[in-house]
């Protein structure tokens, strides 16, 4: 740790002329990750071009302002209109969206921004003062830890599965199935791919998530365009009130430090983080049967994880060169345009931009805060459009976005395809997250399972005899079954209160 | 009223289709027969088709390519990123697009796996090379502290060891895979192959301990090499590389290997022989700017100038050679 580098750090980055990059980039952010369609990892790889000519200190502190932006710019679609703008946002609108239908959109926008901006401020702290440390832990992670790591994650299916666990498996196997199409990881054979070239890699997540969302929502908001009353949201302050961030202080603390070391691991992205924050969050809750119905701490632990996992994932790729995830892989290409390449040479030739990184980071996170915060009042207007301008407005927007990921047509039937299917699944009440999360852990609990059995020679022992494996193991057991029974317990209650 | 709007509007997406049918059939004539046009090429933007996602390794070559290629022909190229089934997508674009000379498309070394696996309705023939980009050859790259300095020491361990040294690649049937076929058919030993999602999380596995030696390029793992993490026991290249050059080639170790991916950029079959050379000089020129050249040594691009013609002919060797590695590895269709 080098202070006096770390103060040039920031005297790097709060330069008028570079603070109003990273200004633009934390406004541009938030604008594309509240787009469904466009992401984090898209707005930095068409972005970067024009990083050319600065000095990278500038690129980066503007590419982070739009890493930090976007992932928090997603929660602001899923709170107001159930669709998340990016892969990240998936967990806020579990208790986003019910908020905003009892008119408290800002209630639930102010602790997004809020917990968005701690738990990114804490990665950015735990990237700066224990990189080192922690990229030797990420480097422990081998196939067999990370399809621990991807059970552990689907045990979570079942605190996100809402009334009853039997659909939420039902949803989950049926995601799990749908993760199975394609090329296979290990032999490369085709499965359930009817010859068709889009398929191969199986149906691409974006178009599916906008689908299962947002489109779904659009066909159940015509049912009633006509009928429905307005939603009222009353903004009576910017910044959360103090009873929320008591009730959320310890869930938003637990979260970011678990949503940076999962962004740690090369791999695990933003979007396992918050899932993996939102179960820890009701697992561990006094109320668990608030959870999916608007409890705040729902999206205090949700958006503290994601944003945390920006920071996290900046500690592999700086200290050993490797992406996080895959934002981080598109700003690795950008440090390697600007003749630099991150890893533990970085570290041993050009510390003061190590820590330039370091200081943008924090200032990125402090520049969404204040941009989060007074654009609260904005965001919460998009409910009050009427709804016969705003549904149609959001189909669109959305087959934009499911069109933009590869420029396919294919991924807009795709999307339309899952949001019938997302439509009736919430008619029958079938949780829609379960789905998802079997989308993002499916491929990686099968690829790494493979992997692994392929270095073991087929020998199940290297699951069981590496700690780190065996441990992440136990833990999914000791998830599912806590779960299990905290669920049996609110049931019997029910049932007693009837 | 509803039914007479609809009427009209059918009547109109009749209109429009058939409009754009003649159009077609109109510009498809022009080109073929109509050189003389070509002396006012381009005309307009051009499109380059990438068949890998924005922000990746092709992408940011393409990107780089173009924006020195603009100056060159004096018309905007805007890359369009068309990604899937492994590349395959991408591909057939490129191969569907109208041969008029606006469309270009870098083309990757996955134009010659993916027909043998039996899954695309295309082969190489079916595109016109332009020129050749750049070449990476692969390298086999292990532990620095592994008991083996030499490919011959590798090869020995890997003979005492029939099908236990595990080799991490970044795909199944990707161009990583097959290089270690090659090398395990060349000195007849067994290797298990361990497809990664990318060359990345393979290299981080070597880095961790979790596998035995990586086959990609030397370019992806020159980080951890010049960090002292990993080191690399030799090059599939025809001569040493600018990069490493104490690495020794295989040839040079005794194993005649020498493969690696390959980028180029291509046109539909059909594209007008005049509007051809424009492309190919305009692109040559991009290749050869100071722009490019310092962009590419960089990143560790080896550069692999090749006409028309030589790529064409490269193409078609490779293919053959790629064909014969899938097959015995059980990755080609039967």
């Amino acid at each position: 740790m080098n202070f006096d580098l770390l103060l040039n750090g920031f005297a790097n980055i709060l330069q008028p002329s570079v603070l109003i990059l990273v200004f633009l980039g934390v406004t541009g952010g938030i604008m594309v990750g509240s787009l469904p369609g466009l992401t984090a990892t898209m707005g930095i790889a068409l972005l970067i071009p024009f990083t050319f000519g600065m000095p990278i200190e500038s690129s980066m502190a503007m590419l982070l302002g739009i890493f930090s932006g976007a992932i928090y710019g997603g929660s602001i679609s899923a709170i107001l209109i159930r669709t998340p703008g990016t892969p990240a946002a998936a967990a806020t609108l579990l208790d986003g969206y019910p908020l905003t239908l009892r008119g408290e959109a800002g209630r639930a926008l102010s602790m997004s921004v809020f917990s968005s901006f701690v738990g990114g401020f804490t990665g950015a702290l735990i990237m700066t003062f224990l990189s080192p440390q922690i990229s030797k832990l990420a480097l422990e992670f081998g196939p067999a830890e990370y399809f621990a790591l991807s059970i552990f994650g689907l045990s979570i299916i079942i605190s996100v599965s809402g009334g009853s666990i039997l659909k939420g498996l039902i949803a989950g196997v049926f995601g799990l199935l749908i993760a199975t199409v394609g090329l296979d990881p290990i032999s490369a054979y085709p499965r359930f791919t009817f010859g068709i070239m889009d398929l191969f890699e199986g149906p691409s997540f974006i178009p599916t998530l906008i689908g299962l969302f947002a489109l779904a929502e659009v066909f159940k908001g015509v049912e009633n365009i006509v009928t429905q009353p307005k939603i009222e949201s009353k903004i009576t302050q910017l910044l959360p009130s103090r009873a929320d961030i008591k009730i959320s202080a310890k869930t938003i603390i637990k979260s970011s430090i678990m949503g940076t070391f999962i962004g740690a691991i090369p791999g695990a992205g933003s979007d396992i983080a918050a899932f993996v924050g939102y179960g820890e969050a009701k697992r561990t809750s006094k109320h668990p049967e608030e959870f999916g119905k608007g409890a705040i701490e729902g999206i205090a632990a949700a958006e503290a994880s994601n944003n945390a996992c920006t920071g996290g994932a900046m500690i592999p790729l700086l200290s050993l060169g490797v992406p996080g995830d895959a934002v981080t892989a598109v700003l690795l290409g950008a440090f390697i345009m600007q003749g630099l390449r991150p890893g533990p040479l970085l570290y041993r030739d050009h510390l003061d931009v190590v820590y330039s990184v370091f200081a943008s980071m924090m200032v990125a996170n402090v520049v969404m805060f204040i941009v989060g915060t007074f654009g609260v009042k904005f965001f919460a207007k998009v409910i009050t459009i009427n709804r016969n301008i705003l549904l149609p407005v959001i189909f669109l927007l959305s087959l934009v976005g499911a069109y933009s990921m590869r420029n396919s047509m294919f991924d807009v039937g795709l999307a339309i395809g899952f949001g019938v299917l997302g439509y009736f699944l919430q008619r029958f009440e079938f949780p829609v997250s379960p789905i998802l999360l079997a989308l993002i852990l499916g491929p990686m609990a099968e690829g790494n399972l493979r992997r692994a059995l392929v270095i073991s020679k087929g020998s199940m022992d290297i699951f069981f005899m590496r700690p780190i494996s065996a441990i992440l193991l136990l833990a999914a057991v000791i998830s599912i079954a806590t779960s299990v029974i905290k669920q049996r317990k609110l049931d019997e209650k029910m049932k007693m209160s009837e | 009223m509803l039914k007479r709007l609809m009427s009209v509007g059918l009547m109109l997406v009749l209109m429009l289709s058939l409009l754009a049918g003649c159009g077609k059939s109109v510009t498809d004539k022009g080109t073929n027969e109509n050189a003389e046009s070509a002396a006012n090429f381009p005309e307009k933007g051009i499109t380059a088709i990438c068949p890998w996602s924005a922000g990746g390794g092709t992408d940011t070559v393409l990107r780089g390519l173009t924006q020195a290629t603009e100056k060159e022909l004096g018309q905007t190229i805007t890359v369009a990123n068309q990604t899937g089934g492994g590349g395959a997508i991408g591909h057939a674009a490129i191969i569907s697009a109208p041969n008029d000379g606006y469309t270009v498309g870098m083309i990757t070394f996955e134009l010659n796996s993916l027909p043998p696996q039996g899954l695309v309705p295309f082969t190489s023939a079916d595109l016109d090379p332009l020129l050749r980009v750049n070449m990476d050859a692969a390298a086999v790259t292990v532990k620095a502290d592994a008991p083996y300095n030499t490919m011959d020491e590798f090869i020995e361990y890997a003979k005492a060891h029939p099908a236990e040294l595990n080799i991490g690649n970044s795909g199944a049937g990707a161009v990583w895979h097959i290089a270690a076929g090659l090398l395990a058919e060349q000195a007849d030993v067994e290797f298990s192959y361990v497809p990664f999602e990318g060359a990345a999380p393979a290299i981080t596995a070597l880095v961790g301990g979790h596998i035995d030696a990586v086959s990609v390029s030397a370019a992806e793992v020159q980080g951890q090499v010049q960090a002292g993490d990993l080191k690399i026991l030799g090059v599939m290249s025809d001569e040493r590389l600018e990069l490493f050059p104490d690495v020794p080639t295989m040839k040079e170790q005794g194993y005649a290997v020498s493969f690696g991916t390959w980028r180029g950029i291509a046109i539909p079959t059909g594209t007008p022989e005049s509007i051809k050379t424009i492309l190919a000089e305009a692109f040559k020129k991009g290749l050869e700017s100071e722009e490019f050249v310092a962009y590419a040594k960089n990143s560790g691009l080896v550069v692999a100038y090749q006409n028309s013609d030589d790529f064409k002919a490269f193409i078609a060797t490779n293919a053959e050679e790629v064909a014969t590695v899938m097959k015995s590895l059980g990755l080609a269709a039967k």
